[in-house]
């Protein structure tokens, strides 16, 4: 049935070939004209709706200096502010986020492509091994985290298997010291989420034509040769996309240090995250920990722009 | 990937995967082997005969069913929306979605306390549900707009022409075809609820409304942590989730491909 | 029409009282209750609460546990909405159920320990407590237990294998330590940082420095960066290089980590306080091993209280300092209210309920004349045991030193990050002492 509503006329500028004009509204090109509002509503509703409000309500304790429970709130204006901003553990637990970042994104997306890539071959058993990559994604860090602890604590697996190999010499107080703290937590993350990464590349190397490889082949090109000038390239969305997430997620982290460290020693792996919690709720100080969290706000939607736009610039389409 | 014709490659290509696997290996055996010191598999008939467990399943069944269908309603709705239907200030909206994926759990702790006890939905299974339907949403519909986006037009268009209202197109052409994005947004808002920790353990009070991620805590005494209960209930608690995922692993990988952000 | 208004107005009263607030917090005899806690362990709630319910026994509790690091996390939504637990314990200070913070949730309790105590209650109970727990008049919690620290724990079989004595000073404990370390074992072990021991080891110290100073610290009359404070970290950073501390001391938790090495026998010694008395015991000596994961056939240690050793070599005699431990609060909002209040005045306020407390070894009774029947308690080695748990009793019962009142959440972690940065030597002493004072300065 036609509509017989008669609807304006609108000229194309991009004449498509496939669509035919729809004969009621003459209309061609891209999507359906028809109002979308009512369908996007339910999502912003429950999404944005109680999202932005939690945030405002932030915004509005930032500038408190309240205990969470008391019916005393007083205000402070931007003195949480000028705190954070001479807070050493604040700019560590930034510089903490930097490096978690640079080095978890980059091992995650060194080994989930060195698994895609290696699992587009034939090799055996590869439900198994795609299964067990992905099986930590799965798990509860709360679930794994006290397994971690006793990996490696001075008398846990890792002191003995190094003992074992006759390495004995590097077995040490793994959690005592705050670089190899460090080094934990991201080992944690990168054995956490390396099976996304994994997915994700996987399902965008086989989104590659294989002809183009076999060409390459046939051009004498060797696998590796193939894989930085074909794959890598071919699947640079994906990787922008993972870089964004990794991004926020690094800024987010809280599970990981929380569990296993506490933060610590002496504030060595603690993110903001793992700040906010104790500001807010081993301190009381939660005026203080809501200026905490407008912050971390702030800097991933700067961070998420930024990468978008650096990805964009490199001529690929946006998330 | 490789070249795999000869014997010998193959070999190597099969020896540098399992080397990189057991790292991810090691700690899962680590985790079982712990929960099994001391008292053996009776620490994982103690966990097991915790009389409030079969209780905290459901409750965890319950909170993930009510999770996904939230996040599945909206988030397919949007992606159609954003996708394929034409808004004023479509990626005005579209942004303020995806900022939301900036939010960590913990900054919504002091303004859902106070929301919920004035509501009175605290020690509700909602306290959880909604929360956690928030915080799923701006993800999935990334990926599930990704996927619309890749529905060709004129299959809309042809529908429009035979007459369909909008409704209609959604509900009888649209949905069946996004049936592989909507596998790998199940799985992935599966996972999260039910792994979810923080929200029931501020909000959910007694046996009965409580979620399986509580349990390790009953044997976490002030001076005994019971470490080997603790990891027994951590398997256990684990085990639904990886079998879940074993099963539909399959959906969830072409869902992904399907969806994959190029 | 008269009528009806009346009708009406008494409709509508009947109506208010059923709604958020506790109406006539129903019978003092009857009910069901909750009670929440991070302490005791459920084995000993459950022996309290079954010698309750030999008195009352129409009252039934639920007791719920909650681990100490979640507890004020969890309890603030539970007491702003309106069902929370109807009795809830209380700290006097510190990172978990300060009374502070949950005084306003609190029914006034006063009333009700005047007509069990009589109105000179005060002058029955633990005085420090009394004064605690009462917040502006009010008395807000009643008080139950009372602990204390200034002592180490040791393993009597570790000593007596190598013909070892405790140490009573710093040269015969580095020597000590030497002993055992040569032979392929630790020597104290301790989790430095979190959850807040090392607070106490340091306060040991300082003792032996100069007693008195660390009173005069918390109740503000000298400075955290004091001359002594100072030496008192100085000499708490040497314990790791004279091979005193266990390496790693910052990576570990005191509980769960070094709790259950010392109690399955694979470390010498550990500073803990009177609490730690209940692992004397058979029955909880066994639950703990069953949690440290070891073989239900290893075989049970014999830990002995000792005095800690005169590290400052001046001759100061170790003395044992403490503080009231744990109070019950009677939620206002409880429709049980009478009940509750029932059982929350029967643990510290009746000897039956003390008594119960003081034989399980976790807490000092605060109600004055009440003793643990040693008589009646299973030790693990008590011709052992025994006469050192009977000298720590009448020390901790003496005591009148203050362990950590008046130090809140944020001061305690300046202490903390000061300990931390001696042991692992990336601060010095005197830098970390000025850290403290700058914590406690900025504090309102």
């Amino acid at each position: 049935m036609h509509s017989l509503t008669p609807e304006r006329r609108r000229v194309d500028p991009e004449p498509r070939t496939e669509a035919a004009a729809d004969p009621v509204t003459h209309r061609r090109g891209r999507g359906d004209r028809r109002p979308g509002l009512p369908w996007i509503l339910p999502a912003l509703i429950v999404s944005v709706g109680l999202l932005y409000y939690c945030i405002g309500y932030t915004g509005f304790i930032s500038t408190l200096d309240w205990d969470g429970a008391s019916p005393e709130q007083t205000g402070v204006g931007a003195e949480n502010f000028v705190h954070m901003a001479q807070d050493p553990v604040f700019w560590g637990a930034i510089w903490h986020t930097v490096v978690f970042f640079v080095l978890t994104f980059s091992i995650q997306v060194g080994l989930g492509m060195a698994f895609a890539c290696l699992l587009h071959s034939r090799v055996h058993l590869r439900t198994f091994y795609k299964v067990l990559i992905f099986i930590p994604v799965v798990l509860a860090t709360a679930t794994t985290a006290p397994a971690f602890r006793q990996i490696f604590a001075p008398d846990g697996a890792l002191n003995g298997v190094l003992s074992a190999l006759g390495l004995g010499g590097l077995t040490q107080a793994w959690l005592a010291n705050g670089t190899t703290a460090l080094l934990i937590v991201i080992f944690v993350q990168v054995w956490q989420s390396t099976g996304v990464v994994f997915v994700l590349y996987y399902a965008a190397i086989g989104q590659i034509e294989p002809e183009i490889i076999e060409a390459a082949r046939l051009d004498g090109a060797g696998d590796l040769r193939i894989i930085r000038s074909l794959v890598w390239p071919g699947v640079r969305g994906t990787t922008i996309a993972i870089a964004i997430l990794s991004a926020i997620g690094s800024l987010k982290t809280f599970d990981i240090p929380y569990l296993i460290t506490q933060g610590g020693p002496s504030y060595a792996t603690e993110f903001l995250g793992t700040q906010i919690y104790r500001v807010s709720v081993a301190l009381s100080q939660v005026g203080y920990g809501a200026a905490l969290s407008i912050v971390l706000l702030v800097l991933a939607i700067t961070t998420a722009i930024i990468i978008n736009a650096g990805g964009r610039r490199g001529g690929r389409t946006d998330v | 990937m490789f070249e795999t014709r000869r014997l010998r490659s193959r070999i190597v290509l099969q020896i540098v995967l399992t080397l990189l696997v057991v790292p991810f290996a090691f700690p899962l055996v680590a985790m079982v082997q712990g929960s099994l010191a001391g008292s053996g598999w009776a620490n994982y008939t103690t966990v097991l005969s915790l009389p409030q467990l079969p209780r905290f399943f459901v409750n965890s069944a319950i909170v993930a069913a009510g999770v996904i269908l939230i996040v599945l309603a909206c988030t397919m709705t949007a992606a159609f929306g954003f996708s394929k239907l034409s808004i004023r200030g479509k990626e005005i909206y579209f942004w303020m979605l995806l900022a939301a994926l900036t939010l960590p759990e913990v900054v919504l702790l002091a303004p859902l306390f106070a929301t919920i006890t004035q509501i009175g939905a605290y020690n509700t299974l909602w306290a959880v549900i909604l929360p956690l339907a928030a915080l799923q949403i701006p993800f999935t519909v990334l990926l599930a707009r990704n996927f619309v986006d890749g529905i060709p037009d004129p299959l809309l268009e042809a529908a429009r022409i035979d007459g369909a209202n909008t409704v209609r197109t959604f509900w009888h052409l649209l949905l069946p075809l996004t049936r592989p994005i909507m596998a790998a947004v199940v799985v992935l808002v599966f996972i999260n609820s039910w792994n979810n920790f923080l929200l029931p353990l501020l909000f959910l009070q007694t046996p009965d409304q409580q979620t399986v991620t509580l349990v390790p805590q009953f044997f976490v005494g002030q001076y005994n942590n019971d470490q080997t209960k603790v990891l027994a209930a951590a398997v256990l608690t684990g085990l639904p989730v990886v079998i879940a995922y074993t099963c539909l692993q399959r959906f969830f990988e072409r869902g992904l491909a399907a969806g994959a952000l190029k | 029409m008269g009528v009806a208004l009346a009708a009406l107005a008494t409709f509508a009263l009947s109506g208010c009282s059923g709604s958020g607030s506790a109406g006539d917090g129903g019978s003092a005899t009857e009910g069901n209750i909750t009670w929440w806690s991070w302490t005791p362990d459920n084995d000993l709630a459950q022996r309290e609460i079954d010698a309750f319910n030999q008195q009352y026994p129409n009252i039934k509790v639920t007791y719920k546990k909650v681990p100490n690091a979640d507890y004020t996390a969890v309890l603030r939504p539970a007491l702003a909405s309106n069902d929370g637990p109807d009795v809830f314990t209380v700290a006097a200070g510190g990172r978990a159920g300060a009374v502070q913070t949950f005084a306003p949730y609190a029914y006034d309790l006063g009333p009700s320990m005047e007509q069990l105590l009589g109105a000179n209650w005060r002058s029955k109970v633990y005085g420090a407590g009394a004064d605690a727990f009462t917040v502006k008049g009010r008395v807000v919690a009643a008080q139950f237990a009372k602990v204390g620290a200034g002592i180490l724990w040791i393993n009597k079989e570790m000593f007596d294998r190598f013909h070892l004595s405790p140490p009573t000073t710093l040269a015969d404990w580095v020597r000590v330590c030497q002993t055992f370390r040569s032979n392929g074992l630790g020597c104290l072990r301790e989790g430095v940082g979190g959850a807040g021991f090392d607070i106490d080891t340091l306060h040991s110290i300082a003792n032996s420095v100069e007693p008195g100073y660390w009173a005069d610290a918390l109740a503000g009359k000298r400075k955290w960066n004091d001359p002594t404070m100072v030496e008192s970290l100085r000499i708490f950073g040497e314990f790791t290089r004279n091979g005193i501390l266990d390496e790693g001391a910052v990576g570990i938790q005191q509980y769960p980590d070094v709790n259950n090495d010392f109690l399955s026998g694979k470390v010498p010694m550990v500073q803990m306080g009177t609490w730690y008395s209940q692992y004397t015991t058979v029955n909880s000596l066994t639950t703990a091993l069953a949690g440290a994961g070891v073989p239900a056939s290893t075989p049970k240690v014999t830990i002995v209280p000792v005095p800690f050793p005169d590290v400052a070599g001046k001759g100061n005699p170790n003395t044992l300092f403490a503080d009231p431990d744990a109070a019950q609060a009677v939620n206002a909002k409880s429709p049980h209210r009478n009940a509750a209040t029932t059982f929350a005045l029967w643990l510290g306020g009746t000897p039956q309920g003390q008594q119960v407390l003081a034989d399980n070894l976790d807490s000092f009774p605060t109600l004055n004349s009440i003793q643990p029947k040693w008589d009646g308690i299973q030790l693990v080695n008590p011709s052992v045991q025994r006469p050192e748990l009977e000298k720590v009793t009448a020390a901790l019962q003496n005591s009148s030193e203050p362990r950590t009142l008046g130090m809140n959440a944020v001061l305690q972690q300046a202490v903390n990050d000061a300990d931390q940065g001696v042991v692992s030597g990336q601060k010095s002493p005197e830098a970390a002492a000025a850290a403290i004072q700058t914590a406690a300065d900025a504090n309102r």
